[in-house]
């Protein structure tokens, strides 16, 4: 019986200290508490489900015949495709198509009616330019759900108009049974350059990832651990002021995070063979952009935290929100705009969509975004620079 | 090697290198110094020997400049250390108490590291970083991890880390703590060797016997500063001046002894043995010989005492319990008075 209580005392020593140290560092406890549900929260309100339909533009050759009323064909398409413009233009289409302002562009032939008349299938060419294969499987179902309703329409047509109709005129030949039931076939064509497998799709933005907690996670015990154990008071005594303190450390974490980057991006490339079409150059000046703004963000928590455990948790934090807000898993247009542009504070949402496209398009769809990490990374500088300042001068 | 930057100061009677006037510091409702002061001269050892909590490491981190104090002035190679130039802190040396170097490093990795802190060259670095660790014998596990080092080891480490840039001012915080005596009697040696090239060390310590081992001696306990000298003037100040133990070839009783100039004060030690308080030892022990001697009285055998400083320690420490009890009361009583009136 003793020694059952000798046991129970031990045990409740040992739950008394736990409970005592987490409530005597209270930013630890907050964080801890605090941090995931502030996330989910932001995630609930944020996340709208919505998903935008696909800006469509309609080629439709004049000599066709067939009606020019965007809102005709709106009608037909239903609500997962919006229908932008109906022109003749086919070059300029594609033109936007290329610079990714539209979704899809739908292409009639010109000699529709004469192939109809002739008994021939005309092919409807259905473009989309997608490196996503889930989107892009999606823009092909579209297209052929699209290719169905022009069929659906022009035999209605036929039932209505009779004779007059492109169908009508032609039934005293000898049209086969396939071409009356479906006039039209549907041809879709991705034009995007690579057309990877969902793993490699992904993979850019996983190394975004990879890279951005690397940084966040090197970096946020270091300066911690030197409060922490005091050696900070030996910096106070030094000559060494806070901005080259800060220096040092953005030097050496950056040079073992190129090295990671380089080595991480290699083995991707080499041995996975996900697609690089853009320049070493750039990718390099993006990976280094993402690596300093992740570097800040890291020495951030590390100058703010109040403990070791809490540099933890908000490096963990960092993650569970990167995840959520980043557009890794999420587009950034399924959220509400005020939370998806918020999302530009992590420094991995620039760099998935930046990595994305200039690995797997060899284009950079929105330059903007090397500023934003630009911006980011000197903003989380100065934060940190003056937080350590504080730090280093009053203890 | 003169500091170049010292501010005159009488407490030193000559250039201080160190001054501290009225400084007082308190954390919260804690009153952790009050109203210390004194200065620090070029070229000396000045230990600050007081119990574990009596001040020691607040009153060495306002002169680094961690803290600034509540109130008074600190000077520090002639600026105030909250507002050190960079060139002030190339020229100080700081050994913090506990270890605070990286655990991860090699003691030569850690050392290198601390000289290029204060701006040391490769070059030098190199030199210096060689010489520092045969000077404190760690030059043989220099590729030591500082994590596997024993206590001694570490704190050894902090001291080299302190050396490595040749300041010329050390402030080190109990450098010996921890350490064998062999080690510390050491550590004491080299302290020594800076300050006969001149450097100005000022030395906290819990091992009060420490203090004959510096020029100056500062007595701190409860923030108080209870005395300030040389150990001699320490000694003297906690028994009323130099003890005498006089042996004489018959008994004797030390209400009959003769007026000595210079004694201030005689005790009765044993039937032949007497303890006798004298200004100087060595000018009044000749003069007690022949006024025995005048008695027909041999002395057989004279020396002087030198109690252990921690019993002049705790002299000190009860007599200036004394005065601040005795001027509380006539606080009180003068408070008393003023009602009254």
């Amino acid at each position: 019986m003793m020694s059952l209580l000798k046991s129970l005392t031990r045990i409740g020593s040992f739950a008394a200290k736990e409970l005592l140290e987490v409530v005597r560092r209270p930013g630890a406890f907050m964080s801890l508490v605090i941090g995931p549900f502030l996330i989910m929260a932001i995630f609930g309100m944020g996340y709208s489900g919505y998903r935008r339909p696909l800006d469509t533009v309609l080629v439709l050759p004049p000599q066709t015949g067939i009606s020019r009323d965007p809102a005709t064909y709106q009608r037909l398409a239903g609500p997962a495709i919006h229908v932008v413009a109906v022109t003749a233009d086919a070059n300029a289409a594609l033109a936007e198509l290329r610079a990714q302002q539209i979704d899809l562009v739908v292409i009639a032939p010109p000699d529709l009616r004469q192939r109809l008349r002739a008994g021939q299938q005309s092919d409807i060419e259905v473009e989309y330019n997608e490196t996503d294969p889930v989107r892009a499987g999606n823009a092909s179902v579209l297209a052929t759900q699209l290719s169905d309703k022009v069929n659906q329409q022009i035999i209605q047509d036929v039932v209505l108009k009779g004779e007059q109709s492109p169908v009508g005129q032609a039934a005293g030949t000898s049209i086969p049974p396939n071409v009356v039931a479906q006039p039209t076939v549907g041809k879709p064509v991705n034009i995007a350059p690579t057309t990877p497998t969902l793993a490699l799709y992904f993979a850019p933005a996983v190394l975004a990832l990879i890279l951005q907690h690397m940084g966040v996670t090197l970096t946020a015990l270091s300066v911690v651990r030197e409060r922490l154990h005091g050696t900070m008071e030996l910096f106070r005594v030094s000559p060494a002021s806070p901005v080259e303190i800060l220096l040092g450390k953005y030097i050496g974490f950056g040079i073992l995070s190129g090295v990671i980057s380089l080595v991480t991006l290699g083995l991707m490339v080499l041995v996975l063979h996900v697609p690089d079409l853009g320049q070493a150059g750039l990718l390099a000046a993006i990976v280094a952009l993402l690596v300093f703004a992740s570097l800040g963000l890291g020495l951030l928590i590390s100058v703010v935290a109040d403990s070791e455990s809490q540099a933890v948790q908000l490096s963990l934090l960092v993650l569970l929100a990167s995840v959520f807000f980043g557009g890794l898993v999420l587009p950034l247009t399924e959220f509400q705009p005020i939370v998806g542009n918020a999302a530009y504070a992590l420094p991995v949402t620039s760099a998935i969509d930046l990595l994305q496209n200039w690995m797997l398009r060899g284009t950079l769809l929105r330059p903007w975004e090397l500023g934003v990490l630009v911006g980011l990374g000197a903003v989380l500088f100065v934060l940190t620079a003056l937080q350590l300042r504080r730090i280093v001068l009053k203890g | 090697m003169s500091s170049g930057a010292s501010t005159r100061d009488p407490r030193c009677g000559d250039e201080c290198t160190v001054v501290l006037t009225d400084v007082t510091r308190r954390f919260d409702d804690v009153t952790a110094l009050e109203g210390i002061s004194m200065g620090v001269r070029e070229g000396t050892i000045l230990g600050l020997i007081g119990p574990s909590g009596s001040g020691k490491t607040t009153t060495i981190r306002t002169l680094t400049g961690s803290l600034a104090p509540t109130s008074g002035t600190v000077r520090v190679l002639g600026e105030d250390p909250m507002h050190f130039r960079a060139s002030t802190r190339e020229r100080i040396g700081y050994m913090p108490q506990q270890f605070v170097l990286y655990r991860d490093l090699t003691v030569d990795e850690n050392v290198d590291f601390v000289a290029a802190l204060f701006g040391m060259l490769y070059r030098r670095r190199r030199r210096r970083v060689r010489e520092v660790l045969e000077m404190v014998e760690l030059w043989d596990v220099r590729g030591r991890r500082a994590s596997r080092l024993s206590g001694g080891m570490q704190r050894r480490l902090s001291l080299a880390c302190a050396l490595v840039h040749e300041p010329s001012l050390f402030l080190l915080d109990e450098p010996t703590a921890g350490l064998d005596p062999l080690l510390r009697q050491s550590v004491w040696r080299e302290l020594g060797r800076l300050r006969d090239r001149g450097r100005t060390l000022l030395v906290t310590t819990q091992y009060v016997g420490e203090a004959e081992l510096c020029d100056q001696v500062a007595l701190i306990a409860q923030g108080h500063l209870v005395a300030l000298g040389t150990p001699d003037d320490l000694r003297r100040q906690a028994l009323g001046g130099d003890l005498l133990w006089i042996e004489t070839d018959r008994p004797i009783d030390a209400r009959s002894m003769p007026d000595v100039q210079g004694v201030e004060s005689i005790r009765q030690h044993g039937p032949s043995e007497l303890m006798v308080v004298a200004r100087d030892a060595g000018e009044t022990s000749p003069r007690i010989v022949d006024a025995f001697s005048s008695q027909g009285i041999t002395v057989t055998a004279s020396r002087e005492e030198r109690p252990s400083f921690d019993e002049i320690f705790a002299r000190l420490v009860e007599q200036h319990a004394r005065r601040e009890a005795a001027a509380s009361e006539q606080d009180a009583e003068g408070r008393g008075h003023d009602v009254a009136a």
